[in-house]
């Protein structure tokens, strides 16, 4: 057979040692993009580690422990051949020595993170857009209702009302769906609680009315002033969403300490609310006076920011609390009615002692304002706990 | 036998890694019955489908490392019915869980972001047992509970990563973590603690398997380790490259800040080091794995070196008929003798441009000499504009040239891909070359020096990665960047076509021996029967009749025995005690083909590099081995 290859020939010796201090330059590992060596690098240092410690520089500023040095040599090419040229036995007792060798470190441990995402002009004026729609929705269905007047039968008109709302539905499902509103965990059953909510607030009042007046006796009329004032808010409620967001991103990377970061985000919150209840206030006092309502908007201003608070909440994957207030909101308010009714029934009269009592004192608004604003008191001090958390704020 | 194969990305899918090695594992060993447990990388690999299985394949178990697109993930987290009626969502832990749950997270958490003092060996000391009650503790918890992966996304996970980075004895990278890092190391955590929530620890999943073999360390490996804890399955780990590398090769490329980088590699070290101390036997693919992963905390006498498969029947003519007329291929017209092949993806790390270089030498010293590239570039631009810079440099350095006045010239230096009318395959490729030449800067395994040798070709190579441990002296080697190394290295071999065969013939010979699929198949099929001699076999089913009752003569006596009878542990050591043990005799005998290729006394190759990434059997479908499977 073939004896083994003789390696004498001298081109084909890798393994001869390299003990002359003037090789170590020509070995030296290049990164692959060849660049033309200087002649300062074909003379070579007296310290050859110290020439690759500043050739591979980034990489040892970036290792973490001594492994990662060796990774990256070898991913440059440097085998333990190479290696006994720097006096070592391999790569990793190399890698250990340029990682000793590396002055401490001097950079900011923030520096090398990228700054968060511009921004995004395009997708914020579709998202805002977006939250237009419900309130445009339902004050294009308010208008045509308003013109149509006397010119139309009960059923056309009817039929107007139930188009609007399906297309204000359509338009707030859109804009929940992206968005600083976006919920990526979903919602869980909110969406049963609000409708039940949004209709007590249109029809509520008038049915507990009646319900207390012995009734009850038969169709009523709804106040939809707050459907209309509450579908206008959904774009400020968008707006301070994403200020809320933002700016708690940046306080999040700016922080050192979990404590800090949370004494940081309670303002904000706060902040975010107020400036929500600032917008929301005028648009359902704007609704009160188109559509004529009279009533007093403090039930549904409570709803409003329940409704806010809640998809707050949800929208930093915290579904759950925001769902539990609103159906503890709802609970209240089915209560009164439920109460009221049962105090019919013989010897169960004081029953009815709480709703009337609120009732007599405030209206039969009071009850809604009492369960909304109950849940959104509630609610806001759970999220002034939640919110501060730094794990509600990796999703966003 | 059951084998409980556990891959991570990998097989059975379509397009995973070394999917061609599992595959023909699955199919080369039809006396065992395969259990699938397979983790997908991303939703795209999912949707690529699997390769056909074979009958041995019994179950299939599939399980998602990825997020999808809208970054929930339900879990069976546990919850109250009222809960569940009134939020439709899910609930954490109760108080005694939440308990549980901290203490077994804040060990773990200790054990990453502390650092062994120096001079501790990898396995040991008090950081080690610190991660073990940790990993093992949450394992237990997500068994039992569930809602795993809800509890590490809760503040109370960074709420102790917080403390855990800040107590003493951590590193000054780790004490200035912020808290975007502790909580992009909570998101990383989550994902690579994933497989602890998986619903595969059952004694109809992993606890019936009789060994549970992991195609790759990391992810994948993690089932492994827990089916040993609770059910006491040996496992057999096998890496063809280094998953720890790996991720520090990953990990530079991603957004995180050092902090996180360092928490990260702390626990991918200490996972790896818990993986090989608690592995029966490791068989990593190349002398460079094996050191990384002695380096790792490996023991040695775990180790088993276990060179990848490659098919060498579509190799044999070629091979054959270079033994037989030598090694220009007998009646060879298209490239002859003078020719020099170089075949594999074109990309920067393989130096065609010192090629060329040499090859410009070569012609100096033998004008008739002729170099074909074989190969298409690489994925990425990266990789297509090296291949126009370096046909420039061709065109630039070897003018076309005609033999008269009245022919049309050709250039010597031509590039071409495999697949077109003129070389259909690639062992026609091989053929074609008197010489194969690899002038690579940096190689894993050399997929292409290996085919070469099937071929009986004569080689000159660069001295890079495995390069040393797989010619084993049967070919040339020069130190990579040397260009006039290169060439002299050719230009010998050109002029000396006895000494070309001779170097082919031995090159065959190695091949042979070494990597072909069958060497492959033995090792394993010797360390599945090493490794059940320690751990037999004990079905209940077995050991009763139809009736139920007890078979006389089902269990041994032995088995009664209290001790080491099935303990793996000392028997899998080379023998070093010398007396005699009874059941020290079962391994040596049981696996003879495992250790062929590090017996000892075989002087260890100096310096190897793990394959490429995607695993050997991936790159040996690179060019144009498609027909591989």
């Amino acid at each position: 057979m073939t004896r083994p290859d003789d390696p004498a020939t001298p081109a084909a010796t890798p393994e001869r040692p390299a003990s002359a201090p003037e090789r170590p330059a020509e070995i030296r590992p290049r990164t692959t993009a060849r660049r033309a060596p200087g002649a300062a690098a074909r003379r070579g240092p007296a310290d050859p580690v110290k020439s690759l410690l500043h050739h591979h520089r980034d990489l040892c500023e970036r290792a973490v422990d001594p492994l990662e040095i060796a990774a990256g040599l070898e991913a440059h090419g440097l085998t333990d051949r190479t290696a006994a040229r720097y006096r070592h036995r391999d790569v990793f007792a190399l890698a250990e020595e340029l990682y000793a060798r590396m002055p401490p470190r001097t950079r900011e441990p923030a520096a090398g993170r990228p700054p968060g995402p511009g921004p995004d002009t395009d997708a914020r004026a579709a998202w805002t857009l977006l939250a237009l729609l419900p309130g445009a929705a339902c004050l294009a269905t308010a208008g045509v209702l308003r013109v149509t007047e006397g010119v139309l039968g009960d059923g056309t008109r009817a039929l107007v009302t139930v188009v609007g709302a399906l297309l204000a539905c359509l338009a707030l499902r859109a804009c929940l769906g992206r968005g600083p509103l976006r919920a990526p965990e979903g919602a869980g059953r909110a969406g049963m609680y609000g409708c039940w909510l949004l209709s007590y607030a249109v029809y509520g009042e008038e049915l507990l009315a009646q319900i207390m007046t012995g009734g009850p006796d038969g169709p009523w009329d709804g106040t939809p002033a707050p459907l209309l004032g509450l579908a206008a808010a959904v774009a400020p409620a968008a707006w301070c969403a994403h200020l809320f967001t933002v700016h708690a991103h940046r306080k999040l990377t700016g922080s050192r300490a979990l404590e800090e970061f949370g004494a940081g985000v309670r303002p904000l919150l706060l902040a975010a609310v107020t400036l929500f209840l600032g917008a929301l206030l005028p648009l359902l006092y704007l609704a009160d006076l188109g559509l004529g309502g009279g009533g007093t908007p403090v039930a549904a201003v409570a709803l409003g920011v329940l409704f806010f608070v809640a998809r707050l909440l949800a929208a930093h994957g915290l579904p759950e609390p925001g769902t539990v207030a609103l159906a503890a909101a709802c609970a209240v308010e089915a209560g009164a009615p439920a109460l009221v009714l049962s105090a019919r029934l013989p010897g169960l009269e004081p029953l009815a002692q709480p709703v009337n009592a609120l009732v007599s004192a405030g209206g039969t608004g009071a009850v809604s304002a009492l369960a909304c604003g109950g849940a959104a008191v509630g609610l806001l001090l759970h999220a002034a706990f939640a919110l501060s958390r730094a794990s509600a704020h990796t999703r966003t | 036998m059951r084998i409980g194969l556990l891959t991570d990305g990998g097989y059975p899918y379509a397009t995973g890694e070394s999917r061609l090695w599992c595959d023909r594992l699955v199919r080369g060993l039809p006396q065992h019955e395969f259990d699938l447990f397979a983790l997908s990388r991303s939703a795209h690999q999912e949707d690529q489908g699997w390769v056909r299985l074979p009958p041995q394949v019994s179950r299939v178990r599939t399980a998602p490392l990825w997020t999808p697109e809208d970054g929930t993930l339900r879990g069976s987290g546990e919850r109250g019915l009222l809960a569940r009626l009134v939020t439709g969502g899910e609930q954490s832990y109760g108080r005694r869980d939440r308990r549980r749950f901290t203490e077994h997270l804040t060990a773990l958490a200790g054990a990453i972001c502390t650092p062994d003092e120096a001079g501790t060996e990898a396995g040991e000391g008090p950081g080690a047992e610190l991660f073990t009650e940790g990993l093992y503790g949450l394992a237990e918890l997500a068994r039992e509970r569930g809602g795993l992966h809800l509890a590490l996304r809760s503040e109370a996970t960074v709420r102790i990563l917080e403390t855990a980075s800040r107590a003493r004895g951590t590193g000054r990278t780790v004490q200035n973590a912020t808290v975007p890092d502790h909580l992009a190391f909570a998101a990383e955590l989550e994902r690579a603690l994933r497989p602890l929530s998986l619903d595969w620890y059952d004694q109809e999943s992993l606890g019936a398997v009789d060994l549970c073999h992991a195609a790759s360390g990391g992810a994948a490996a993690l089932p492994g380790l827990l089916a040993k804890r609770f059910f006491g399955v040996p496992l057999l780990v096998t890496e063809h490259g280094v998953p720890l590398r790996a991720h520090y090769l990953a990990a530079s490329g991603t957004p995180y800040g050092t902090p996180v980088r360092a928490l990260l590699a702390g626990f991918h070290g200490r996972l790896t080091t818990e993986v090989y101390r608690q592995a029966a036997i490791v068989t990593p693919g190349n002398t460079h794995v094996r050191r990384w992963q002695q380096r790792c905390g490996a023991d040695p006498a775990k180790q088993r070196t276990v060179y990848p498969g490659m098919a060498a029947e579509r190799f044999g003519q070629v091979g054959e008929d270079a033994e037989r007329f030598g090694a220009a291929g007998g009646s060879d017209d298209a490239g002859g003798p003078g020719t020099l092949v170089w075949v594999g993806r074109i990309e920067p790390a393989k130096d065609l441009i010192a090629l060329l270089h040499a090859f410009a030498e070569v012609r100096r010293a033998e004008p008739g000499a002729r170099l074909r590239v074989f190969g298409a570039p690489a994925e990425g631009d990266e990789a297509t504009t090296y291949l126009a810079h370096c046909e420039a440099l061709a065109a630039q350095l070897f003018p076309d040239e005609a033999t008269g006045a009245h022919t049309e010239g050709v250039s010597p230096v031509t590039f071409e891909e495999i697949g077109g009318p003129e070389v259909p395959d690639l062992v026609e490729a091989y053929g074609a070359g008197g010489v194969i030449v690899l002038s690579s800067v940096v190689e894993g395994f050399p997929v292409s020096l290996v085919e070469a040798m099937f071929c009986g070709r004569a080689t000159v190579s660069t001295d890079v990665g495995a390069v040393v441990e797989v010619i084993g002296g049967t070919g040339l080697v020069v130190p990579p960047r040397n260009p006039k190394a290169l060439a002299d290295a050719c230009v010998a071999l050109l002029r000396d076509p006895e000494r070309r065969a001779r170097l082919g013939a031995a090159a065959r010979a190695r091949a042979l021996e070494l990597f072909t699929v069958e060497q492959n198949l033995a090792a394993f099929r010797g360390i599945y029967l090493e490794l059940m001699s320690h751990t037999p076999v004990r079905r209940e089913a077995d050991t009763v009749d139809a009736h139920g009752d007890p078979l006389p003569f089902a269990t041994p006596p032995e088995a009664r025995l209290l001790g080491h009878w099935t303990q793996p542990g000392p028997h899998l050591r080379p023998q070093p005690d010398p007396e005699p043990d009874p059941s020290a005799a079962v391994p040596h005998w049981a696996a003879p083909g495992a250790r062929l290729p590090d017996r000892p006394g075989e002087p260890e190759p100096q310096h190897t590099r793990e394959p490429e990434p995607e695993g050997v059997c991936a790159v040996a479908a690179g060019p144009a081995g498609d027909g591989d499977a």
